[in-house]
């Protein structure tokens, strides 16, 4: 029969960013909480914590997820990438959000980044409407939305002609 | 969000047996389950986190059967090639593309509604155990338009419409083995020994989702309102399916979302199309009947005209 | 060293003129000339913080995790009037982690023994974690006398115990010019209270040495927290550091401190560990401030030809329980068109709802939509075009001072934006669109705000031997570029690349700044900055003249190089810096008054094409032209990102943002991102930003004012006055929802 953990405070296993984190939380601690407060990476923004706004956006897997609506004990054995660990997409999209000016205060862009390195990953070229798709459930109050689907289209586009040199 | 016990099992039987102990909930993608427990609707003492069981994943497709696991997610489900379009359509804008990672096809099917007095924690309406309903007397801009009794809510999710326009059945686990039923037979209408929008019971583990061959010939199409373009739960949705045999429709299904407590069909309007052409004229007459009945709260007319123009264009839809 | 003298300013801020006194030094200099050849200022450049945004590197309040930090949450009053009898914590207490409760009796100076809306603050629970806290929150206790209320604005009007009059406005005579119209729009508008959602909540982090506290905060006015705090926790100001480097956001409900600041502060010390109290969403969408609803009447009389005869506003907004000030929704009658005869009346009124507080143009934004919805319904009477209307009531003049503007170029917005906007495809009664039940339209709507800022602002520059300037300044950055048009103006003078020029912003140690808000940043501080720099250069200039064995005038700096008269001698900087070793030239500037003989605005205008779908009473915003005057834009990229989040802002306002009440419970039904609906990527239309070109030189040495509030101000009239054009539904109601569409369209 399976075991119970918790509710006290339990190992859990991550493995974020391609090392292995080791930390001791309650079941109930979200992947977002884990991520904020227990490994300090605070790239990943609680704005919401219920699943509205994008803004924990992290990868588990290679797949875009709420950080905030996930837990942390059940991402034990799974791949998590955050903001912070970079790769080769996450560092396009950053330079396409400089040179486009795809932020203002900032506070979303990193789940915006995240979302779209999903995109990215998944498929080659993505046009505009795949951008816009990437990201309508990032929500930007600043208003950065044109500048953030023509540097998503932007980094898409680049990482295409690299891969075709 | 309360603290809480949690477990992964790996079969089904396993979860069957953790989920007969009393507050004990399962878990698959947690969207809906984890925003409840946060806003303190629910608190359970355990958490049986059912994603390991192998048995519960997967789309198999054939010509006369299209079976989908119940932990299949929103997204994986919407990518297969064989899924019908109707499916597609309803998940192309049902929450957003993270929460279409997450979501799977079994909790988006006993989700709870999203009523903003049954959401709020501090407020105990008729759904809750409270005395009466608060929608009535308060603000039901996005409240039914059909239907009797106390609650007032909407059905929320955009695939449960889609699916019951194909005649889905849905596969449960008993103690024997499986045991489907018709999808729309789920959905009951709360009654006051059961305040609860489905008729899942806390230990009852849907297996899978299951649409037959004939339903997956028929012309299907989807539409869903929203007031802004997309990251909303349906203000109205509907779903259509018929087959058309020279031109005229067959097995016609109208199925509203998020009009009444409990998908909605219209019989008579069904029959006004079934062996007919389909072109403006009728394509008006089935909305208007359509929405006949429909009595809606003070401050939700306009879901009535939304519902007509969107049977209307559905059927008309079922012409391509 | 330039001597100090006390001035008189006259600073617009968020739509009102406060006359206060300043210290300056020295003497000003005149704005950069229309040919000067700039290399920063005017052109645009990347954020210079920008690899932090997007790295997530960027520490924003919310993100600091100091060692020992303790987390608070606040007990808040589920009713909105109750009295609060007792509060038993004991339940609380007994939970592990959990470090303190505290309420009325243990903490007089945080909380009313009354309670005056949902959300109230009554208790604060501090525990080791988040969670802890949260559960411990859900333990205390709180019984209450429930007490009457009233949540809906149209009720409270009702109720003159809840209303007062704040502000009266009168030129000429309004009733003379009423009998002289030949036609009268007599409209009644209503808005609804737009919730701030900027993504970063509201909150502080406290931690005290000693006497002396630090307190991390999410603001928009580092120095007005300051006060605040030190005044609520009887400090010296001076025992006060506040630091915000990172923002996520204020749109003008970050300019006090907040209950949060004074929680973090006061628990802080009594229990000597650092504190966090961070607001949640549903606290941000109850207690953090709102546009307030209001409810206008608006009444235009005019000639047959379409000359405005008289103007009459009367406008109540709901404040929640803000008794203070009021926003001035009747500003832009009193002072956008020419019209002899004009009477405004702004009331307050009270309702057992959060405070509101300023949001980005408050009271313009929801004055212009009345104002200019009911221009539309007159030009429609008088069968003119709505911007022929708008041309004929031109005030070349500022109508309510009849002083001369620094600078005007509505005339040159209208134009320009009718050209990219296609307004001559315009049709009265709209077009058609793909089917039958699509309509399309085209609306235009005006803008003029202030924005001109002032003193007092200082700003210090230390130019170091390695070659870096530092500028300082009681910045804080909330997204709208400031720290890299600061950077741009410092390049500038000092012949530097961007690079080198660094900013020690962020906390209230630095030189007095300004609020980041009323549009007057930049406008404020830009000019210190300059002054700073021109200071610096002056000395550079002496130092180098000395190395180059020249007189000091005899040379000027270009391309990082001292060059002495025609051709002559150059010096490199670098070798200058070299030369000197461990030196460090500090250059200080203070902001100047703004001339007296002029009135500094902005204006703008936008034009709106929408579809509307006549059978569900959809409607989509194709497409907004924006079109703006500030005189010089120091950094266009940034500019027009500001434009464009303001457009957006102004999208939700005027289709789909509300909050919702319910008047049964009195709680905020949409206190989430769920129900209150901003704008997501899709529903952003294409949007087009053009500036007028020209400087308004008189304003200040830059040239230019400020850009933050202006492009939320004319978007909602414009989108109503599209879709009246469209199907000839002229909802008088924002948010412009399909039910609304339906009901006018029913009419
Ligand atoms: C912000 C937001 C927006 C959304 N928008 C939409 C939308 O536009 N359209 C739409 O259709 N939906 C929408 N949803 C709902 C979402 O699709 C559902 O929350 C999701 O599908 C639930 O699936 P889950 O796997 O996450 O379920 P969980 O949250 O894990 O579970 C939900 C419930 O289902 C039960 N359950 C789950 N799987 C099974 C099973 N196999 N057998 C028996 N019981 C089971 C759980 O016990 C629980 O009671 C939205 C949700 C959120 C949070
Ligand atoms: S509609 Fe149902 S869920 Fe909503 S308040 Fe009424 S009883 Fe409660
Ligand atoms: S914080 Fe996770 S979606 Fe908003
Ligand atoms: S940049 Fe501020 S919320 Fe997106």
């Amino acid at each position: 029969m399976p075991e119970y953990r918790g509710p006290g405070p339990t190992p859990i296993k991550l493995d974020v960013n391609g090392e292995s984190r080791l930390l001791l939380a309650e079941p109930r601690r979200t992947l977002l909480d884990a991520l904020r407060y227990d490994l300090g990476l605070t790239g990943a923004k609680k704005v919401c914590d219920r699943g509205d706004c994008g803004a924990c956006t992290v990868l588990v897997e290679g797949v875009a997820e709420y950080a905030c609506l996930t837990l942390a004990v059940a991402c034990e054995c799974k791949h998590v990438e955050t903001i912070e660990g970079g790769g080769a997409d996450v560092e396009a999209l950053q330079q396409a959000f400089l040179a486009h000016d795809a932020y203002q205060c900032g506070f979303c862009t990193p789940g915006q980044i995240m979302a779209l390195a999903a995109l990215l990953r998944r498929d080659g070229q993505a046009g505009e409407e795949q951008v816009k798709t990437a990201v309508a459930g990032n929500l930007c109050r600043c208003g950065a939305y044109p500048n953030i689907v023509t540097a998503g289209v932007a980094a898409s586009r680049a990482k295409t002609s690299a891969k075709a040199k | 969000m309360k603290s809480f016990s949690y477990a992964k099992v790996a079969t089904a039987e396993e979860a069957a047996g953790l989920l007969k102990q009393r507050n004990t909930r399962l878990i698959a993608g947690g969207t809906d389950l984890l925003g409840l427990m946060k806003e303190r609707l629910i608190e359970p003492d355990r958490l049986v986190d059912v994603n390991g069981i192998a048995q519960l994943r997967g789309i198999t497709a054939t010509k006369e059967n299209f079976r989908v696991g119940a932990l299949t997610t929103l997204a994986e489900l919407a990518a297969h090639q064989a899924t019908p379009l109707i499916i597609k359509e309803a998940l192309a804008d049902a929450a957003t593309p993270q929460l279409r990672n997450m979501a799977t096809v079994g909790g988006n099917l006993v989700q709870r509604n999203r009523c903003w007095y049954f959401r709020s924690a501090e407020h105990r309406c008729w759904l809750k155990g409270g005395p009466r309903c608060l929608a009535v007397d308060g603000d039901n801009r996005y409240h039914a338009i059909y239907g009797e009794g106390e609650c007032r809510q909407v059905t929320p999710s955009d695939l449960a419409p889609a699916l019951i326009a194909l005649d889905a059945t849905v596969v449960m686990r008993t103690d024997e083995g499986e045991d489907s039923l018709p999808l729309a037979q789920l959905y009951v209408a709360p009654t006051a020994r059961h305040r609860r929008e489905h008729a899942v019971g806390d230990d009852d583990l849907i297996l899978a989702v299951r649409i037959g061959g004939d339903a997956l010939r028929r012309h299907a199409t989807y539409l869903k309102f929203m007031e802004r373009a997309t990251w909303q739960f349906a203000v109205v949705s509907v779903a259509a399916s018929a087959r058309l045999v020279e031109g005229r429709a067959q097995d016609v299904r109208i199925v509203a979302g998020a009009v009444a407590n409990i998908p909605w069909r219209v019989k008579a309007a069904e029959d006004l199309l079934a062996g007919e052409k389909i072109d403006d004229a009728r394509a008006l007459a089935v909305a208007e009947r359509f929405v006949r009945d429909a009595r809606p709260l003070r401050d939700n007319a306009y879901k009535v005209a939304v519902l007509r123009e969107l049977v209307r264009r559905a059927v008309l839809r079922l012409k391509d | 060293m330039p001597s100090a003298r006390v001035v008189k300013n006259r600073t617009e801020f968020e739509g009102k003129i406060y006359e206060e006194l300043a210290l300056v030094q020295g003497a000003d200099i005149p704005a950069w000339s229309a040919d000067a050849e700039l290399r920063h200022v005017g052109r645009s450049r990347l954020r210079v913080d920008g690899p932090q945004r997007v790295s997530g590197r960027a520490r924003y309040t919310t993100d600091l995790m100091l060692p020992g930090m303790l987390h608070a949450r606040v007990v808040r009053s589920p009713h909105p009037h109750a009295r609060v009898i007792r509060v038993d914590a004991k339940r609380a207490l007994a939970l592990a982690g959990v470090r303190s409760v505290v309420d009325r009796t243990s903490a007089p100076e945080l909380f009313d023994e009354e309670v005056h809306y949902v959300g109230a603050p009554v208790a604060v629970v501090v525990g080791e974690t988040e969670e802890i806290a949260a559960d411990a929150a859900h333990l205390v206790e709180i019984e209450y006398e429930s007490l009457p209320f009233v949540v809906d604005l149209e009720e409270a009007i009702a109720d003159r115990t809840r209303v007062q009059r704040k502000e009266s406005y009168s030129r000429g005579d309004a009733r003379r010019g009423f009998r002289e119209a030949d036609i009268v729009v007599d409209a009644r508008y209503t808005t609804s209270t737009q919730l701030h959602n900027c993504l970063e909540p509201h909150g502080a982090v406290a931690q005290w040495d000693g006497e002396r506290l630090t307190l991390w905060e999410s603001t928009q006015a580092m120095f007005d927290v300051r006060k605040g705090v030190a005044k609520a926790i009887r400090a010296r100001l001076d025992d006060v550091r506040v630091i915000c480097d990172y923002m996520g956001g204020g749109f003008g409900s970050k300019l006090g401190h907040g209950h949060y600041s004074e929680i973090a502060a006061v628990l802080a010390k009594r229990l000597g560990r650092p504190i966090r109290c961070v607001m949640d969403r549903r606290e941000e969408n109850l207690v953090t401030g709102n546009r307030s609803a209001t409810v206008q009447r608006v009444r235009v009389g005019a000639t047959k030809d379409g000359k405005l005869t008289a103007l009459e506003h009367v406008a109540w907004s709901g404040t929640g329980t803000e008794d203070g000030w009021v926003a001035s929704t009747t500003g832009p009658s009193n002072g956008l068109y020419e019209v002899a005869n004009v009477r405004s009346e702004q009331f307050l009124v009270l309702t057992n709802t959060g405070p509101f507080s300023a949001f980005r143009a408050p009271g313009y934004v929801e004055g212009t939509f009345a104002l200019e919805s009911a221009m539309d319904e007159l030009a429609d009477k008088l069968a003119l075009d709505p911007l022929a209307l708008r041309r004929k009531n031109y005030a070349k003049l500022d109508p309510q001072s009849g002083k001369h503007y620094s600078l005007k170029r509505l005339d040159q917005c209208y134009s320009r934006g009718a050209e990219l906007a296609g307004w001559s495809r315009r049709k009265a009664g709209g077009t058609a669109g793909r089917h039958a039940y699509l309509r399309r339209g085209m609306g235009v709507s005006t803008q003029v705000w202030g924005g001109g800022g002032g003193p007092p602002a200082y700003a210090t520059i230390h130019l170091n031997a390695d070659g870096t300037a530092i500028v300082r300044a009681g910045l804080q950055d909330i997204g709208s570029g400031t720290k890299t048009a600061i950077a741009q103006i410092a390049a500038e003078e000092l012949s530097l690349p961007l690079e080198r020029v660094r900013l020690s912003i962020g906390e209230t140690d630095a030189p007095y700044g300004p609020a980041s808000g009323g549009s007057m940043t930049t406008a404020s501080l830009g000019p210190a900055v300059r002054l700073a720099a021109v200071d610096v250069r002056r000395q550079l200039l002496e130092v180098a003249a000395g190395l180059m064995e020249v007189r000091a005038s005899e040379i000027h700096l270009t391309d990082g190089h001292a060059v002495a008269g025609r051709g002559g001698k150059k010096l490199a900087l670098d070798e200058v810096f070299s030369k000197l070793q461990n030196y460090t030239v500090i250059g200080r500037g203070s902001r100047h008054p703004n001339p007296e003989d002029v009135r500094l605005r902005s204006f703008g205008a936008h034009f709106a094409e929408v579809e509307v779908d006549i059978r569900t009473g959809a409607v989509r915003v194709l497409k907004i032209v924006a079109v703006h005057q500030i005189g010089r834009i120091v950094n266009p990229l940034n500019a027009k990102s500001q434009v464009e989040g303001g457009v957006t802002q102004a999208l939700g306002y005027a289709v789909s943002e509300g909050r919702v009440l319910d008047r049964l419970s009195g709680h905020v039904m949409n206190a989430n991102l769920e129900d209150y609906k901003i704008p997501t990527v899709k529903d952003v239309p294409d949007i087009v930003v053009e500036f007028v070109p020209d400087l308004d030189r008189r304003a200040n040495n830059l040239g230019g004012i400020g850009l933050g509030e202006p492009p939320i101000i004319p978007t909602a009239a414009a989108i109503a006055n599209a879709v009246a054009n469209a199907c000839g539904a002229r909802v008088r109601t924002l948010p412009i929802t399909p039910a609304r569409v339906l009901e006018a369209l029913r009419r």
